[in-house]
């Protein structure tokens, strides 16, 4: 699903003393199926640029295209959209609440008008994708698993709707190096499949090993956009504005000022251990 | 979606902002008293001419201030039309069913309605013009004299304003889950009863998980940082009245001492 937002911009609360302005301007198009990861400082706008993606704020001006469509149009299907775009939001974990895994992972197919065996193989799918023995599970309480395991049931809840756009909010925060993995591996798969994925993440190594593009916001206005390795190469940019740096990227510039000739678009794991590997061979 | 939610304090410097917290309490304590005795019809046009007065002096947005009444059409409405057919049965016109609707009930439905109204919306002005720890530092100031007779007035004075911490943040988190639980499809905004009957369960659960873990959480926290509830904790000096705050006082002892009198 690809998503166009043209000048969006978004005020809370307006009027009061607490009025901020969350997100100016804001103008960019993601294709569909790609991997786009947004990075920024707290507070430049990654929420608010989420929700409003997602239909869950009206902007205060702008439009939000989702295949061409203004979401916020008047012949606009909300309830398709709720299906066709799957929200993982920051420590997903609390929004379970029902008496059964099954009935939790289901809880969003209800409106959906799918038949029973359609909603069963969607729920046994998702859990699986996430790791789980669907029979193992599906009649426990999903109050009663551990943390990493409530976040991919969470994250479960959402792709049970078989999403086209699936966003992710901080996805990795507080997970276990195994946890963590296990999605990201998934997150690739999904989106080899054709699902076009919205990732924030301070974590700068994990983009620029999965996403295909970057997106850097400053207060609420669009800072950087392109490729990771032409993002990151704009190293002194990004460590004056506070975003994280790419631990490779800072790698590859330390082997530079000592005279090696690394590219400037070094960015991933791979990639600079194949330019070591080589400088050590000639 | 991109309003703030009724009550919550908004900075200024109006006569009313700056009055003292304790005295404002105090105001609304006796105003409270005299609204609710106020019988005559044209005692409550006085109040809302009142209202709009002090309203007007706090510099508070009309819509701001009320809208802790807003949206209760309904209870109102409810309030009204339980007045109109219980309130005197004896003098009703018709009898239907166990319904008996008065005149004498219409009155009272309609000064009820009055009066929680103007509860509602004094209420809101007090916790608009005064940031919330002020306000339980009010409290703790005037139930202090209870605990001459064994009241643990400061422990009540922290719980109260743990409370009252916590309700932004209750009410963020809340909006967060109402979000999540839309992403995947629930439905709080339909016009259906029932559908939003239902709704209410995906929002409670995770809600109420979520503050039972923080109180947790912060009860241990307390701890150890060395909070124990048997032990006299250092007490916060209150600067004495002012003239301003002593005038509010008695302006408000005033009003009710009248309204009382004259109902």
């Amino acid at each position: 699903m690809s998503v166009e937002l043209r000048n969006v911009s978004c005020v809370y609360a307006p009027g009061t003393p607490y009025e901020t302005r969350a997100v100016t301007e804001l103008s960019l198009t993601i294709r569909d199926g790609e991997f786009a990861g947004v990075m920024g400082k707290t507070g430049c706008g990654k929420s608010t640029m989420i929700q409003l993606i997602a239909g869950l704020m009206r902007p205060s001006g702008g439009q939000i295209l989702l295949d061409g469509q203004d979401i916020n149009g008047k012949n606009f299907d909300r309830d398709g959209l709720r299906r066709r775009v799957g929200v993982v939001f920051q420590f997903p974990e609390i929004q379970l609440f029902e008496t059964t895994v099954k009935r939790d992972v289901a809880f969003g197919l209800r409106h959906f008008g799918w038949t029973e065996e359609e909603k069963e193989s969607s729920v046994r799918e998702a859990l699986e994708r996430m790791g789980f023995s669907y029979e193992a599970v599906k009649d426990k309480s999903p109050l009663g698993f551990s943390g990493g395991e409530k976040r991919r049931l969470a994250v479960a809840g959402v792709l049970a709707a078989r999403p086209e756009l699936l966003i992710l909010d901080e996805p990795l925060a507080g997970l276990d190096p195994l946890g963590r993995e296990a999605l990201l591996t998934l997150l690739g798969e999904l989106n080899r499949d054709g699902t076009t994925i919205l990732m924030v993440s301070h974590d700068a190594d994990t983009l620029a090993e999965y996403a295909d593009r970057i997106i850097l916001l400053k207060d609420g206005r669009l800072f950087r956009d392109g490729p990771a390795a032409e993002v990151f190469a704009d190293y002194d940019a990004l460590k004056d504005n506070g975003i994280g740096v790419c631990r490779v990227r800072e790698a590859a510039e330390a082997l530079r000022r000592r005279g090696w000739e690394i590219p400037a678009g070094t960015v991933r794991y791979g990639q600079l251990l194949d330019e070591i590997a080589g400088r050590w061979r000639q | 979606m991109n309003r703030l939610p009724a009550g919550l304090y908004q900075p200024g410097d109006s006569v009313v902002h700056r009055l003292d917290a304790a005295a404002k309490l105090l105001c609304l304590l006796l105003l409270l008293a005299a609204v609710v005795n106020t019988a005559a019809p044209a005692g409550y046009g006085v109040w809302v001419l009142l209202l709009a007065l002090l309203i007007r002096l706090a510099r508070i947005p009309p819509r701001t201030a009320l809208a802790s009444a807003a949206g209760l059409g309904w209870f109102f409405l409810l309030i009204l039309l339980m007045n109109l057919c219980f309130y005197a049965p004896e003098q009703a016109w018709v009898s239907v069913w166990i319904f008996r609707p008065s005149s004498a009930g219409l009155l009272q439905g309609l000064r009820v309605a009055a009066r929680v109204f103007l509860l509602l919306v004094m209420s809101n002005v007090l916790m608009v013009s005064t940031p919330p720890l002020a306000l339980t530092g009010a409290f703790e100031r005037l139930l202090s004299p209870l605990r001459f007779i064994g009241v643990p007035t400061e422990l009540a004075a922290m719980i109260l304003s743990v409370a009252i911490q916590f309700i932004p943040t209750l009410l963020e988190e809340t909006d967060g889950i109402r979000k999540a639980q839309t992403a995947r499809g629930a439905r709080f905004d339909s016009p259906n009863l029932w559908e939003k009957g239902k709704a209410v369960l995906p929002l409670l659960a995770p809600v109420f998980v979520a503050a039972f873990q923080r109180a947790d959480e912060l009860s241990l926290a307390m701890e150890a940082r060395g909070y124990r509830a048997d032990i006299r904790r250092g007490r916060k000096k209150y600067p004495p009245f002012r003239a301003c705050d002593w005038l509010a006082l008695s302006l408000c002892a005033a009003a009710a001492v009248i309204f009382i009198i004259i109902r």
